[in-house]
């Protein structure tokens, strides 16, 4: 019963997007061509990773808000320890990329050996990673990044985007770990009842430790590339990128209340939400406009999918 | 003797299970105003406190509503958009002609609609509120951008600016502030109704059982939040001389914050208003307080985070100690 | 744990005493701070340094399409840039134009918003930059398509768009500011910024060089300390308050750099009952500063008019697109602004700031 009302969120939202995808492309003749499509998949490729490990956090009954400040931490570090400190360029990605785990560890080690609910922990956390993040940079940009390093953000591999590998990679990898291993059940029987799990010997703290690590790590990764796609790195970027990671997992259909959510659903929310703000710009539907309408289908989205899913059960 | 104190021990911990959260926020004002106007002694001048405690009520208030939503498991990430649209009808009620009154009352009726069709969303058709406010949050944005186009609204009539004035010597933005603290406070402790609304986070099984229409008390609740957003709204509006009619930028992160340090918890079921009324204060004197010792503006907010991060643990490690 | 924490806090203080000296909030690029009085001396000629087009269609005389991307929608200052641009595409007659820009000043926002045009297949952009590197790609990708690149209000790199149309020089702004405040606090005591964010660029740019004007040419003001407050009215206002009541008397003016932190600014020191005694001088549209000017609080409130800012802006699109404003040329026709100068390569000068006081603020609307 249960696997099959999941199977209806993800079902339903799908028809969404195609449903999105035949209005758009009659509406915009420039929306449903190869290069503008592989085109959003850039746009998408931050999010997206934060996304797909936000799909963990969620369904263990967790949030994390604070991935877009680690972000924005993520990249000051690369570009400090690249100019200021001279370390080599693939070092200082090294250094970044370690210190946004960290940063997600450091949120799990409050959250699991503290207690403080994952929501007030990444609060407060959200504040400090993006001052230090305005303390080290001390608001300056830092730019000059030599030309390979451009290759990640902004070139392509056999036609495709180079990110967008990386995101079908993340994709495959995180729905496997979630679908197909006792890690990913691990993560479900927390989310649907962290009590019993700890009972029936599942190591809940080391799990939420890495989960939260992971996602310190994806937004770490998410700077670089967002780094390497502007070729410039500042303190405030990635902020409200919490909000808009959220949007998609939970339009995914993940509860909000953990133990239920699947990375095929937060796929098809990203996809939907990118394609929505693509598809209407080119349609010329102003930004303002296209905020309305996300806003919309976000909430007409889940009340569909909640009346047939209670047709089903009733 | 022995019983006594047995029994005043016993009250002490009880208090301090029940508003610990509340008392470790105080006592960081009182040290944080200690210490700080020690080294400069300006901190603690009447218009500086006035800065503090008059110029942040409307995160308090607006809290206030947000605690209640939380105490019953629910959460409105919409507040600050939500404000800046409310603002801007208040405004521009003001300018156009209609009387006081009637633009003063226009934001806490707005607000209850809005938020009413919001908890009807939530609690009728099972969406979770943080899904419900967030497009929420996305329609009241885009709509004041295409409706205003952000202009600022000027030349509101005399006696518009309530958040100015004085009562008895105390601003009304925080008579406010402390009226609504203390008034939610007795309601929710002391009312069948305020009791309800612990009993529908905490524990909506053991509440549906004993006869709490769970629906309904979620639909009232986002209700009651609306009103205190308006409430809020009002004091946000009549601040300055002028009113931008854009979104206040985080506005909603502040107010949440605010609720959840101030002990609410997330789970629902426990936390009071006075505690997010403090931890607006808490805040407000913090960002003050840094720029009054000197701290290089870089910093700033890096220390604030180690601040509020403290000021979380230290609940935690109270907590522990109280149950061992 | 918490050991760890307070050593944190401790390195960090400590550090941040170590680091003071500058003023807070400018930015480290070289400043040329203009001659105390006298006019400005002649800038060396450069040659053009904005980037061209490729295969751009000869779009002389025909109707063009243009979409114009402020930092963000939903402000006045860039509703006003908006009319400006509007006003021109209706008097020229030949040019579609529509603004459409990202709810906060964000830069990821706003490129997208430009990536998504340039699939549209536009003929022209219109852009403010929310950071000049981070806008740089997305501006060549226009560049390669064809399009032709305009900015104005806030610069990208100069070889990832044709033309800048520049509203004012920043240190032309910076010394109108200074001169303004001196005159004001009789050219001595302590003076305080309110600005947005640090790594707004303009006003981190604006900062650097009225320290530079400042300390040339008004050794006697005293910079006292930048605070930010975001684009919040309240939080301005707020930080504004704060200001005030830590220096007391020792405060006389304070510095609005955002057309929101002044307004606040001013708001704060009506408040507290000290108009006469600290000296508002800011960056503001008119109709925001027309309830403290009116007042007598604010003498004078320096900006460019945004509206003409948009407008030519729009002219210059229009010229580029035309072929009529090639790499090399010293000046443009802005229709009813008359003829613009090229400066610095490939910008062109709308003029200098212009200052509104009591005597003239009412005859804005903007």
């Amino acid at each position: 019963m249960r696997m099959k009302s999941i199977f209806r969120h993800e079902t339903i939202l799908f028809l969404v997007v195609i449903v999105a995808l035949v209005i758009l492309s009659i509406q915009a003749e420039q929306f449903a061509t190869i290069d503008n499509l592989l085109n959003q998949g850039r746009f998408l490729t931050e999010v997206s990773l934060v996304a797909l490990i936000m799909t963990f956090v969620i369904v263990t009954g967790g949030i994390d808000l604070s991935v877009g400040s680690i972000l924005g931490l993520s990249a000051i570090v690369l570009g400090v320890a690249w100019k200021k400190l001279g370390l080599p360029l693939p070092l200082a990605i090294l250094v970044a990329l370690s210190v946004g785990t960290l940063a997600g560890l450091f949120n799990g080690i409050i959250i699991t050996r503290f207690k403080v609910p994952p929501l007030i922990a990444t609060l407060a956390t959200l504040a400090l990673y993006r001052g230090l993040a305005e303390g080290i940079s001390q608001a300056r940009s830092i730019r000059g990044y030599p030309e390979w390093f451009f290759i990640l953000g902004q070139g392509e591999f056999f036609g495709i985007p180079t990110q967008l590998w990386i995101v079908a990679f993340f994709t495959l990898l995180t729905g496997f770990i979630l679908t197909y291993t006792t890690w990913g059940r691990a993560t479900y029987a927390i989310g649907a009842n962290e009590t019993a799990a700890r009972f029936s010997g599942i190591a809940v703290d080391k799990t939420k430790l890495f989960i939260y690590a992971a996602s310190g790590f994806a937004a770490s990764l998410a700077a670089i590339i967002f780094v390497s796609r502007v070729s410039t790195t500042r303190s405030d970027m990635g902020m409200g990128l919490e909000l808009d990671a959220i949007t998609a997992v939970v339009l995914g259909g993940t509860s909000i209340f953990g133990g239920k959510g699947t990375i095929v659903g937060t796929f098809f929310g990203l996809i939907l939400i990118q394609i929505l703000k693509n598809g209407l710009s080119l349609a010329g539907v102003k930004s303002d406009g296209t905020y309305i309408a996300i806003g919309l289908v976000l909430i007409l989205t889940l009340l569909i999918s909640n009346l047939f899913n209670r047709n089903s059960e009733g | 003797m022995n019983t006594q104190n047995e029994n005043s021990n016993k009250f002490f911990s009880r208090f301090l299970i029940n508003y610990g959260q509340e008392l470790v926020l105080l006592a960081s004002i009182i040290i944080l105003f200690v210490v700080v106007s020690q080294v400069n002694h300006r901190f603690l001048g009447g218009n500086n406190l006035n800065t503090i405690f008059a110029g942040n009520a409307y995160i308090g208030v607006a809290a206030i509503g947000m605690s209640i939503l939380i105490i019953t498991g629910n959460i409105d990430v919409s507040v600050g958009a939500l404000i800046g649209v409310l603002a801007t009808i208040c405004g521009t009620l003001a300018v156009s002609g209609y009387p006081i009154w009637f633009a003063w009352t226009a934001p806490i009726l707005v607000g209850i609609a809005v938020n009413s069709l919001v908890g009807i969303i939530v609690a009728y058709a099972g969406i979770p509120s943080i899904v419900v406010t967030l497009g929420m949050m996305s329609i009241l944005r885009g709509g004041l951008i295409s409706v205003t186009g952000g202009d600022w609204i000027t030349d509101m009539p005399e006696g518009f600016f309530l958040a100015q004035q004085d009562f008895m010597g105390i601003r009304v933005p925080l008579l406010a502030l402390i009226f609504f603290t203390i008034l939610m406070f007795y309601i929710m402790s002391n009312t069948t109704w305020g009791r309800s609304l612990y009993a529908i986070g905490g524990n909506p099984e053991a509440a549906r059982t004993s006869g709490i229409d769970l629906k309904k008390g979620v639909v009232i609740a986002f209700a009651v939040h609306g009103m205190f957003v308006g409430l809020s709204t009002i004091l946000f509006a009549t601040q300055l001389n002028i009113i931008q009619s854009t979104v206040p930028p985080n506005l909603e992160l502040t107010v949440i914050t605010a609720s959840v340090i101030g002990g609410v918890s997330i789970m629902g079921g426990t936390g009071t208003v006075i505690g997010s009324s403090l931890a607006t204060i808490l805040f407000a004197a913090i960002g003050s307080s840094l720029i009054f010792i000197g701290v290089s503006a870089y910093w700033l907010r890096a220390i604030m985070g180690i601040l509020i991060l403290c000021t979380v643990l230290a609940d935690m490690a109270r907590r522990r100690r109280v149950v061992s | 744990m918490k050991k760890y924490l307070l050593l944190i806090s401790g390195l960090l203080f400590s550090s941040s005493l170590a680091l003071a000296g500058d003023w807070t909030g400018g930015d480290d690029l070289p400043t040329n701070p203009l001659p105390c009085s006298g006019p400005a001396p002649a800038g060396e000629a450069k040659p053009y340094d904005g980037g061209s087009p490729t295969g751009a269609p000869n779009r002389k005389g025909k109707t063009i399409t243009v979409v114009d991307v402020p930092k963000l929608v939903g402000i006045g200052y860039f509703s006003a840039t908006t009319k400006g641009i509007l006003d021109a595409a209706a008097e020229m007659g030949s040019m579609n134009a529509k603004t459409d820009g990202p709810s906060e000043a964000n830069i990821d926002d706003q490129i997208t918003l430009i990536d998504n045009y340039i699939t549209q297949g536009v003929d022209g952009v219109l852009f403010a930059a929310n950071d000049p590197g981070a806008i740089a790609p997305v501006l060549k990708k226009a560049l390669s398509k064809g399009i032709n690149v305009v900015g104005y209000d806030a610069n990208s790199d100069p070889d990832a768009r044709q033309w800048f149309v520049n509203q004012a020089e920043f240190n032309g702004i910076a010394k109108s500011l200074v001169d303004n405040m001196a005159r004001e606090i009789g050219g001595s005591g302590g003076v305080a910024i309110v600005t947005s964010t640090f790594t707004t660029p303009n006003q981190a740019r604006w900062i650097a060089e009225m320290e530079a004007y400042s300390n040339k040419c008004h050794p006697k003001l005293e910079w006292l300390e930048t605070v930010e407050a975001q684009e919040d009215n309240i939080l301005s206002f707020n930080q504004a308050n704060t200001l005030i009541n830590k220096y007391g008397s020792d405060l006389k003016g304070i510095y609005g750099m955002t057309s929101v932190a002044t307004p606040a600014s001013a708001d704060a020191v009506t408040q507290a009952n000290q108009c006469g005694n600290i000296a508002v001088v800011g960056l503001a549209t008119p109709n925001a500063m027309k309830p403290y000017v009116n007042s007598g609080c604010v003498e004078s409130v320096v900006l460019w008019n945004p509206v003409d800012l948009g407008y030519a802006a729009a002219y210059v699109l229009r010229a580029v697109a035309d072929g009529d404003l090639k790499p090399g040329a010293t000046s443009v026709n802005a229709g009813k602004l008359g003829e613009l100068q090229v400066i610095n390569g490939s910008e062109i000068l709308l003029g200098a700031p212009y200052t509104f006081n009591k005597g003239n603020i009412n005859d804005f609307d903007f």
